[in-house]
């Protein structure tokens, strides 16, 4: 293709919103879609009231949440009440190949945009819905965010201590799953579509795309009856595993052992050559029975030093190592650095702003980076006049109307 | 469909996952084996703690949908063998650490001579160069390095993974989606290339953007069991109701305060709040808060008043209340729960398929979408060792004949 751009040919009105849905049309920008995100004029993306925030201050344009997620879109704000807002949404189904949305699914049919009323003006179209748990069965209608799916889904379970409740993944962890699954699906259905000329409706539960992820311990439960419950950061395939403690405020060292190799390499640096001849230590398995001890030695040694120049010496030892970053970590990691996994894109009203890079990296149709997420309404002109080719005075009378909020 | 696209699946433990993806989408995947199994066959755990070549729950779990050939790719007899494969195949799938491609006559620059159209997925732990690109890995690492593991524990112990590995998961699915747009272009150019994931970038994901945090000098998220801390506001997500634990959002902001206007309201219907708490606006609540005109010892205050609700009822009456009044609440779950879920199971969406040893069948979480003109199918069960040698050969135009000379070599 001549433009470099994998998906220069492919058109998206986006109706996704928060983070599940967002994230797969971000990763269709990054390679060359033209993505409309519609946004509601009444109700706020909830994305837009999640930081971090630029300069701490929160505020409809200055979430990184909202830029990462949507960048290289353009953005349309819509009155879905108003009858000329409909009229737009038509008239873009007409020009789009895939119609996203992610709201409950009694939403869409309500608005009259289900996927039997819109291939009827679009019949090759591809619609993919996404939400919580699907849009059939008892629960279709459970809305709500990524936390209350990896409650339903068991991811609690296994993030905690022993001797406490689950302490649980970081925020809403379906959400962060369901988007590399939604892109694969997405892109089985254009390839299908490019070879056919058929489109199709993709049904996805955030839930069962997340699924996936805990395939292991649904295969062992069903099949054994095995109970799982939180064993802190113990793998069986590993001794020492852990976090270890690091000079600095909160500042932890990862390590984990999984050859005799390592064990040795970790004792030399450590100066303490006789564990390797202490019989509690003595291979995996004892070194797993008599893990407290063995861990609270290894802290001793690891407070002492800066996490990252401990595990630069480890990792020159081939141990497996990382110091557990922070934001500022990340910021300077020179191998995030070294992929440009941060970069400055213009912003419609910020000037510029930072986002991360695709997670992934096409060499020679690589991610083109332009613009970060849309201003509220920002391209609403652009999307009426250049797209639709809308008449000054039809996008003055939707004006008027307050079919753009 | 993908069922006219061949992807040979290279992967050691670290890429099953992105074959399975191409799988259930309708690919044929060859899975790619030394002559003695793949050595992910015996990464422990086991079902029923018994080791065995079919009986990892690691290699059950994400080798559905594929067949297998054994090929020892250490020999000229084998690479040559591979590189015949690779004429006919659409994706070739890896994940050797960068640079024993190349060792192997196996690299991208000299299978792109072979087939310039191949779609070639490496899958590495921090990407193909670069300064760490040769640093020692693991499921723990990978979640450290790439953000969020400092976002999840308890705020006065060590940070916590997840105890069913996730970091190459993340990584794979993502190489299945960027194979698919490398695909999709090569639909229209006629020439493959080489896709490139790292697992450290991929896993960025699953930190909420957080880390952008230093990057625009924002207010930085800390861990807390069952939540967050931003800043000094303490935000619980896990909340103790009678039976069991739930996690419930009480928020505030555009978007996030009319779920807390609908929870206080129907708490005040029972009896559980005074009026100054059911007329607080919760839109505009955070910003007061931030702002220093109410101190945070309000809101610890209003979380008790939650506390109190979510204390006093079971999972399953709180469950019910979200669903009547569309409430942000639902009950944490283990296994069990989750096998018994009735939308799971209205859904159709646990699959079975026999073990390999032929014993009781498996349960296997069901298509990841449901595609309505092309859907994903659980064609084939996790294959034996070299269970389709004689067919894939035969594929090759190589008899019986070949196959056991090749057999008797130990290049199969």
């Amino acid at each position: 293709m001549a433009t470099g751009k994998p998906l220069a040919d492919v058109k998206v009105l986006d109706f996704f919103w928060v983070l599940a849905g967002p994230g797969v049309t971000r990763s269709l920008a990054d390679y060359g879609a033209t993505v409309i995100r519609v946004e509601a004029a009444v109700r706020t993306d909830p994305a837009r009231t999640v930081g971090p925030f630029k300069g701490g201050r929160s505020g409809p344009e200055t979430s990184g949440l909202w830029w990462n997620n949507n960048a290289g879109k353009y953005g349309l704000t819509l009155d879905l009440t108003k009858p000329g807002a409909k009229a737009i949404v038509r008239d873009l189904v007409r020009w789009a190949d895939v119609v996203t949305e992610s709201f409950s699914p009694k939403a869409m049919r309500a608005w009259g945009f289900d996927y039997e009323s819109l291939r009827k003006i679009k019949p090759d179209l591809i619609m993919m819905s996404s939400c919580l748990l699907g849009q059939t069965g008892p629960l279709a209608n459970f809305a709500g965010f990524g936390n209350l799916a990896a409650a339903l889904c068991g991811f609690y379970n296994f993030v905690g201590w022993p001797d406490r409740q689950p302490s649980g993944p970081f925020s809403a962890y379906t959400d962060y799953i369901a988007p590399r699954f939604g892109l694969a699906a997405l892109m089985a259905a254009l390839i299908h579509r490019k070879r056919t000329g058929e489109g199709q409706y993709i049904d996805q539960a955030q839930a069962e795309s997340a699924l996936q992820f805990l395939a292991m311990p649904i295969l062992d439960t069903a099949a054994t009856g095995k109970h799982y419950s939180p064993v802190g950061n113990f793998d069986v395939n590993y001794a020492p595993h852990g976090l270890y403690p690091a000079a600095g405020d909160d500042r932890w060292i990862a390590i984990a052992c999984r050859t005799e190799e390592h064990w040795q390499a970790l004792t030399d640096l450590m100066q303490r050559p006789e564990l390797r001849r202490d019989e509690r230590f003595a291979g995996l398995a004892q070194r797993q029975n008599n893990r407290d001890e063995l861990d609270r030695l290894i802290a001793e040694w690891t407070v002492r030093f800066d996490p990252i120049a401990t595990a630069d010496r480890l990792q020159a030892r081939g141990v497996p190592a990382h110091v557990v970053a922070t934001s500022a970590d990340m910021v300077a990691d020179p191998q995030l650095r070294h992929r440009q996994h941060f970069v400055e894109v213009e912003h419609g009203t910020l000037g510029r702003t930072w986002i991360e890079n695709s997670r992934f990296k096409l060499l020679r149709t690589p991610a083109r980076l332009e613009r970060s997420a849309p201003a509220f309404g920002e391209h609403n002109q652009l999307v009426l006049e250049e797209i639709l080719g809308y008449s000054e005075e039809r996008i003055a009378d939707l004006v008027a109307e307050g079919a753009l909020g | 469909m993908l069922n006219h696209c061949r992807v040979l699946d290279l992967t050691n433990e670290r890429g099953f996952l992105c074959g399975q993806i191409l799988g259930d989408l309708g690919a044929d995947v060859i899975k790619v084996e030394p002559p003695g199994g793949a050595p992910g066959r015996r990464l422990p755990p086991f079902l029923n703690g018994q080791p065995g070549l079919d009986n990892s729950i690691y290699w059950l779990a994400f080798n559905r949908n594929k067949r297998s050939l054994t090929l020892d790719l250490e020999r000229p007899e084998g690479r040559e063998l591979l590189q015949r494969m690779v004429a006919r195949a659409d994706f070739l799938l890896e994940s050797e650490t960068p640079g024993r491609m190349a060792e192997l006559g196996l690299d991208y620059a000299t299978l792109s001579r072979l087939n310039p159209a191949l779609v070639y997925v490496s899958i590495t732990p921090f990407g193909q160069d670069g300064p760490k690109a040769h640093y020692a890995d693991s499921d723990l690492i990978l979640m450290a390095a790439s953000g969020v593991l400092i976002l999840c524990g308890d705020e006065d112990r060590a940070p916590l993974r997840m105890s069913v590995p996730q970091a190459y998961l993340h990584a794979s699915a993502d190489a299945a989606g960027a194979a698919l747009i490398a695909y999709y272009e090569r639909l229209g150019s006629d020439r493959g290339q080489q896709v490139d994931v790292a697992a450290q970038e991929s896993i960025t994901l699953a930190g909420q953007s957080t880390a952008l945090t230093a990057l625009i000098d924002g207010e930085e998220t800390r861990r807390m069991s069952g939540g967050a801390k931003l800043g000094a506001l303490r935000v619980p997500l896990v909340w103790k109701c009678r039976d069991g634990l739930v996690t419930a959002v009480f928020l505030f902001g555009s978007a996030l305060g009319p779920f807390s206007k609908k929870l206080v309201d129907y708490i005040h219907s029972q009896g559980g709040c005074d009026d100054a708490m059911k007329n607080t606006d919760w839109v505009g609540y955070g910003a007061r808060l931030l702002s220093g005109e109410l101190p945070l010892a309000d809101y610890e205050q209003k979380q008790k008043v939650i506390a109190n609700f979510l204390a006093a009822r079971t999972k399953s009456e709180l469950f019910n209340l979200a669903q009547q009044h569309g409430l942000l609440i639902a009950p944490l779950s283990t296994v069990e729960d989750l096998l018994a879920n009735p939308q799971f199971k209205a859904r159709n969406y646990w699959q079975p398929m026999t073990h390999p040893d032929g014993g009781p069948a498996l349960t296997y979480p069901g298509p990841f979408a449901r595609l309505s003109q092309t859907p994903i199918q659980y064609r084939r069960r996790p294959p034996r060792v070299g269970e389709h040698n004689r067919e894939i050969f035969a594929e090759l135009g190589l008899g019986d004949d070949a196959l056991i000379e090749l057999g008797h070599k130990g290049i199969i």
